[in-house]
């Protein structure tokens, strides 16, 4: 690990990039519909696929006729499972997990379906149209097997088996431990508890997802074009299944239109749509609609959580139990494993507090629906929601103000590095200047003043604050998922001065909005003293480098970043080395900046381009030993990673003729390290803070008993729209990481802690009525139960 | 999501276009905006094996004044309903709804006869037709007929036209007397469908209501005028809101559906009913516009 930010004389001198907020490179062709998303890919007379998707939610196949089908004009092709089974291997999401079954992934449904949506046929014709029209004339004939779609039930010893080789529909089962939770709490002073739930969620990228195999007949070789936030992964996974070298299966992630994780994982459409290509020796394509988008990808937090926390007589929390039900869904994902969002909530319920004692159990549970992935957040959002929720709960149990219980409880400035009681190692981070900073900006004392006549008007206003702290930019010694036998914790830059003087960085990382283009080329002009507008970031294709897994986790301003600042900076070093002999002077004495390389406190200069032309064409200029390749490649591994850390804060009122939740104030304090790009750090937490408001007032996934989805569009799975989003405040901690550039990862953030502000927001507002929040999201008609039920006690 | 194959003609006139629908025997569908259809299409949930797509058909999009009346042609965008002067001066309830209609681009191109015919439920047009009691004209094989808006709702997406007989105007009658009205809409998100709506108008004498109109949605199967609330009505004064909300309330028996279950709509309209006659009382004591 090294400092690498130490402030040298020169780099006084030199224009700063990182910190500003630099307009986004990717945005003009973006914006003006100049992007290339897989969708827009014209290959060689290519042929389109459609699915039949499962209408049931667990169900034997018994037969499927798809003579009609063969037959239906512009068809080309139909395939089963069975048709396509030797074609490839099935992809096993395997971990080192002690009890955990790892269920394979197939391209299509084999044997049984296990939800509504599932792909079972696949059908190849020259459009779309015909695809779709085909579909219709296949025959399947099901024999209904037992539904599951509550994991409680699921688990249960007789319930029906999703997976008869588990043995049980209880994927995976642990327990974290530290001391005596039990003991600690029934020995405290006051516990607060509750049994929480957060209902299923789609991450809902807007553009669905889209793959496109392209077939090259002189190579035999695949390049897979796809809407993926791990092409690399996807790369390294289809080669192995298929068979095929890296060499002949190249995997793009070209311009892709967001993915929150639902686009994070291999889905069972891209190894369909690789093997279909070579077999019928033909490029293929295939885009979602919106309602196989919202069936067919992963969805996301569907956890109950009954979680008790103890206190002593001061408000300082003693010990944490829980004990949290996921529901995963019918498969394990490739590569995370449906261990992911669960096991991350229990990992992380102690959140940024000093806890002495806890167990944290956690199971997770198939059931017939779509399995569930990461989004944005990952397991945070609930164990953030929960422990906020009672930390909450016992500020009025005890009548401490709730911005006091967490002073007395955060790991202070003094404490860290911290590792609490869950096992997480806490870097030095702002968690008490976050929570002062977001105080002070929204002027809370001011807040429970404008409560105060609120209330005395008969008015619900109400404030909620939560504090969290998360894990970002992990290194090697941490896996993303348990036991997960992936390298998550390296990425590569590649940087290139070609003989025309122009500047090609190329990463493993995949931007999906999150604006790497931008953002990448900042940290490269500062390090190798380049102009910015000189330098082209490549990123998202398997060409690229030789291994890279992709962006998630809030893993690529420190990896990415990382790996940029050290490539830039031996990248530099050559310069140098050319540079001095070019201009006569000790190589110490050169400085480099702005696209030139100069003799320090003189005018003698050279730019890049004569560098360039220097050690590639000039053949007279430098001796044969001086004419270094112009290229750096450095693979980065921060081998534990940062801590990011926030305080929300939010002010609602509720309307009592509607039950509709008015957030009236939003303020963010955020402690993410040294800002790359502010605008855009902005822009992440102002999207992550309205995903957050979706997941605490208006998303869920609807499925009834019989496993159909009754949320299957944009009409019914409710996202806020930019309308029912508020302003919000965004305050910059910017304490440095430890790692190259002291940047921490961000991209999160803003999901993890609006749930939790938003739900004790709302349960302050309705303290009059002893209402507490323990489900979200808190949508109308829940918030009118609760009011009902709520008054008609008051009445008796 | 591909429609399945389907024939289409843009006839040039009213009587061209019945004849094909006739000529498709009752798999025929009529365009306008195509706003409704093209997602119903697309999902195929409807499969006629013709499309007739109005838009060429000359002069069937005005918005005009005729005598008491103000008559709209059926291909009249909502927008233009928005923006006109004449609706907002003659139709004040129709003008508040206007921007309460999805959204912008569907605005843009949705139409007020596509929007009637398709009779969604929760939708304001279909509503505002019944709130004024408008006539709706349709042509067909036989030539054509008035229908009065509460015969055309018969269901959640049905009305009472032959499946080849197009509506080409409805006349909207001018609630002169009505210095007071309030149109109140709650919906899940900024121009989603309506979880409840109610329209008000009033006319006041001496302190008193004299002549009401009440219209709600979202809380049946068609859109209702409340005939039992108006006459309520008759006689409150500006103390009547919270009886108007409980009378509101007894009259609807809203269907729960995934957003909303039966009973939040049911106390959702009366609160809706309360704050509609606040400020329909204002309007008629002179308040606000």
């Amino acid at each position: 690990m090294s400092k690498g930010d130490s402030v040298q004389p020169a780099d006084l001198l030199r224009p700063r990039h990182v910190g500003q907020p630099i307009r986004r490179t990717e945005d003009p062709r973006l914006l003006t519909g100049n992007g290339e998303y897989t969708a827009d890919r014209k290959p060689d007379r290519v042929l389109h696929v459609a699915f039949r998707r499962s209408e049931q939610a667990h169900a034997t196949i018994v037969a499927i006729d798809t003579a009609q089908a063969r037959a239906a004009p512009g068809v080309v092709a139909v395939f089963t499972a069975e048709d396509v089974a030797e074609l490839y291997k099935p992809i096993i999401p395997v971990s080192r997990m002690a009890n955990y079954y790892a269920t394979p992934i197939v391209a299509l449904a084999t044997g049984k379906v296990r939800y509504v949506g599932e792909a079972v046929v696949a059908v190849i014709a020259e459009d779309r149209y015909l695809a779709e029209d085909a579909l219709e004339l296949i025959e399947i004939d099901y024999a209904p097997l037992g539904v599951v779609t509550d994991p409680e039930d699921a688990a249960a010893a007789d319930a029906p088996l999703l997976h008869d080789e588990a043995g049980t529909n209880v994927l995976v089962a642990r327990e974290f431990k530290k001391g005596d939770a039990a003991a600690d709490i029934a020995a405290a002073h006051t516990s607060v508890r509750g049994r929480f739930r957060m209902t299923r969620k789609a991450p809902l990228a807007m553009e669905p997802r889209s793959y496109c195999a392209e077939f090259d007949g002189r190579r035999e070789a695949i390049t897979l074009y796809t809407s993926s936030n791990i092409p690399g992964i996807v790369r390294d996974a289809l080669a192995e299944s298929l068979d095929l070298p890296g060499s002949r299966l190249r995997v793009v992630a070209p311009d892709v239109g967001g993915s929150f994780g639902s686009k994070g994982s291999l889905y069972p459409e891209e190894i369909l749509l690789c093997v279909a290509a070579r077999k019928l020796r033909r490029s293929l394509k295939w885009t979602a609609d919106r309602l196989e988008d919202i069936a067919s990808s992963s969805q996301s937090f569907a956890e109950t959580i009954e979680a008790e926390l103890g206190f002593d007589a001061d408000g300082v929390a003693v010990a944490l139990q829980a004990d949290v039900t996921g529901d995963v869904g019918a498969y394990s994902i490739y590569p995370w494993t449906c261990a992911l969002e669960p096991v991350q909530v229990v990992s992380f319920l102690p959140g940024p507090y000093k806890i002495k004692s806890y167990r944290g159990a956690v199971r997770g549970v198939a059931t017939s629906k779509p399995p569930t992935g990461p989004y944005r957040g990952v397991g945070r959002p609930i164990s953030t929601f929960v422990t906020e929720r009672l930390m909450d709960m016992a500020a009025k149990a005890l009548g401490i103000d709730p911005l006091e219980i967490r002073r007395r409880n955060l790991v202070r400035d003094d404490e860290f590095p911290y590792r609490i009681a869950s096992g997480i190692i806490w870097d030095r981070t702002g968690f008490v200047a976050c929570l002062d900073a977001a105080a002070e900006a929204a002027n809370y004392a001011a807040l429970r003043q404008q409560q105060a006549a609120a209330r005395a008007a008969g008015r619900w206003f109400g404030i909620g604050l939560s504090s969290y702290a998360e894990l970002t930019g992990i290194g090697s010694r941490i896996a993303v998922a348990p036991g997960m036998p992936i390298n998550t914790g390296s990425e590569t830059a590649k940087i290139r001065i070609d003989s025309t003087g122009a500047i090609t960085a190329t990463f493993g990382v995949a931007s999906h909005g999150q604006g790497l283009e931008t953002t990448l080329a900042q940290v490269i002009a500062d390090d190798l003293g380049a102009r910015f507008d000189d330098i082209r970031v490549v990123q998202g294709d398997s060409d690229g480098v030789p291994m890279s897994t992709g962006t998630y986790a809030s893993r690529s301003a420190v990896l990415g970043g990382g790996a940029a600042k050290h490539a830039s900076v031996l990248l530099r070093e050559k310069i140098k080395r050319v540079a001095s002999h070019l201009l006569e002077a000790a190589v110490d004495d050169i400085d480099v900046a702005n696209g030139f390389a100069r003799v320090a406190g003189t005018d003698r200069t050279v730019s890049f381009k004569q560098v360039a032309k220097a050690v590639y064409s000039d053949m007279k200029t430098l001796p044969v030993e001086a004419r270094e390749e112009l290229e750096a490649s450095y693979t980065y591994d921060p081998i534990n990673g940062t801590t990011a850390c926030a305080t929300h804060l939010a002010a609602v009122e509720i309307d009592p003729a509607s039950c509709f939740v008015k957030v009236l104030k939003y303020v963010v304090a955020e402690d993410c390290g040294r800002i790359i790009n502010p605008m855009i750090v902005d822009g992440q937490v102002h999207g992550g803070v309205a995903q957050g408001i979706g997941a605490a007032l208006y998303e869920e996934m609807i499925y009834d008993d019989t496993g159909q989805l009754l949320s299957a569009s944009l009409v019914d799975y409710v996202i806020p729209s930019a309308v029912e989003i508020p302003h919000i405040d965004v305050v910059h901690i910017e304490s440095e990481s430890a790692v190259a550039g002291g940047f921490r990862g961000m991209g999160e953030g803003g999901t993890i802690g609006a749930p939790a502000a938003i739900a004790n927001a709302i349960a302050d507002a309705l303290a009059p009525l002893g209402i507490d929040v323990f489900e979200l999201p808190v949508t109308p008609e829940r918030l009118f139960r609760l009011i009902e039920i709520a008054r008609s006690q008051q009445q008796q | 999501m591909k429609p399945a194959a389907f024939a289409y003609c843009a006839p040039t006139s009213l009587d061209e276009a019945v004849r094909a629908l006739q000529a498709a025997d009752g798999d025929g569908k009529v365009m306008a905006g195509g706003q409704s259809l093209m997602p119903l299409l697309n999902f195929r949930m409807t499969r006629p094996t013709m499309v007739v797509d109005l838009t060429k058909i000359p002069d069937l999009s005005f918005i005009e004044q005729r005598g008491d009346r103000v008559a709209i042609g059926a291909l009249t965008r909502h927008a233009d309903l928005e923006f006109s002067a004449l609706i907002a001066e003659r139709l004040p309830v129709m003008s508040a709804a206007m921007p309460h209609v999805a959204h912008l681009a569907i605005r843009n191109r949705g139409t007020i006869g596509g929007s009637l015919s398709h009779a969604d439920p929760a939708a304001e047009l279909p509503m505002l037709a019944v709130f004024y009691s408008a006539t709706i004209r349709a042509q067909g094989p036989a030539g054509r007929r008035d229908i009065a808006a509460e015969d055309f709702f018969v269901s959640a997406l049905a009305t009472c036209l032959d499946p080849d007989e197009i509506v080409f105007e409805i006349e909207f009658p001018v609630l002169e007397t009505h210095t007071g009205w309030a149109f109140e809409e709650v919906s899940r998100r900024f121009g989603d469908f309506a979880l409840a709506c109610i329209a008000l108008s009033i006319e006041t004498r001496d302190g008193a209501i004299v002549d009401a109109r009440v219209a709600v949605m979202g809380v049946a199967d068609t859109p209702l005028r409340l005939r039992d609330a108006e006459q309520a009505l008759l006689g409150a004064r500006g103390d009547a809101a919270a009886a108007f909300g409980a009378v509101v309330r007894g009259c609807v028996a809203p269907n729960s559906d995934i957003h909303v279950s039966a009973d939040y709509r049911r106390a959702l309209i009366g609160a809706l009913a309360e704050k509609a006659f606040t400020r329909a009382w204002q309007r008629a004591a002179g308040g606000p516009k």
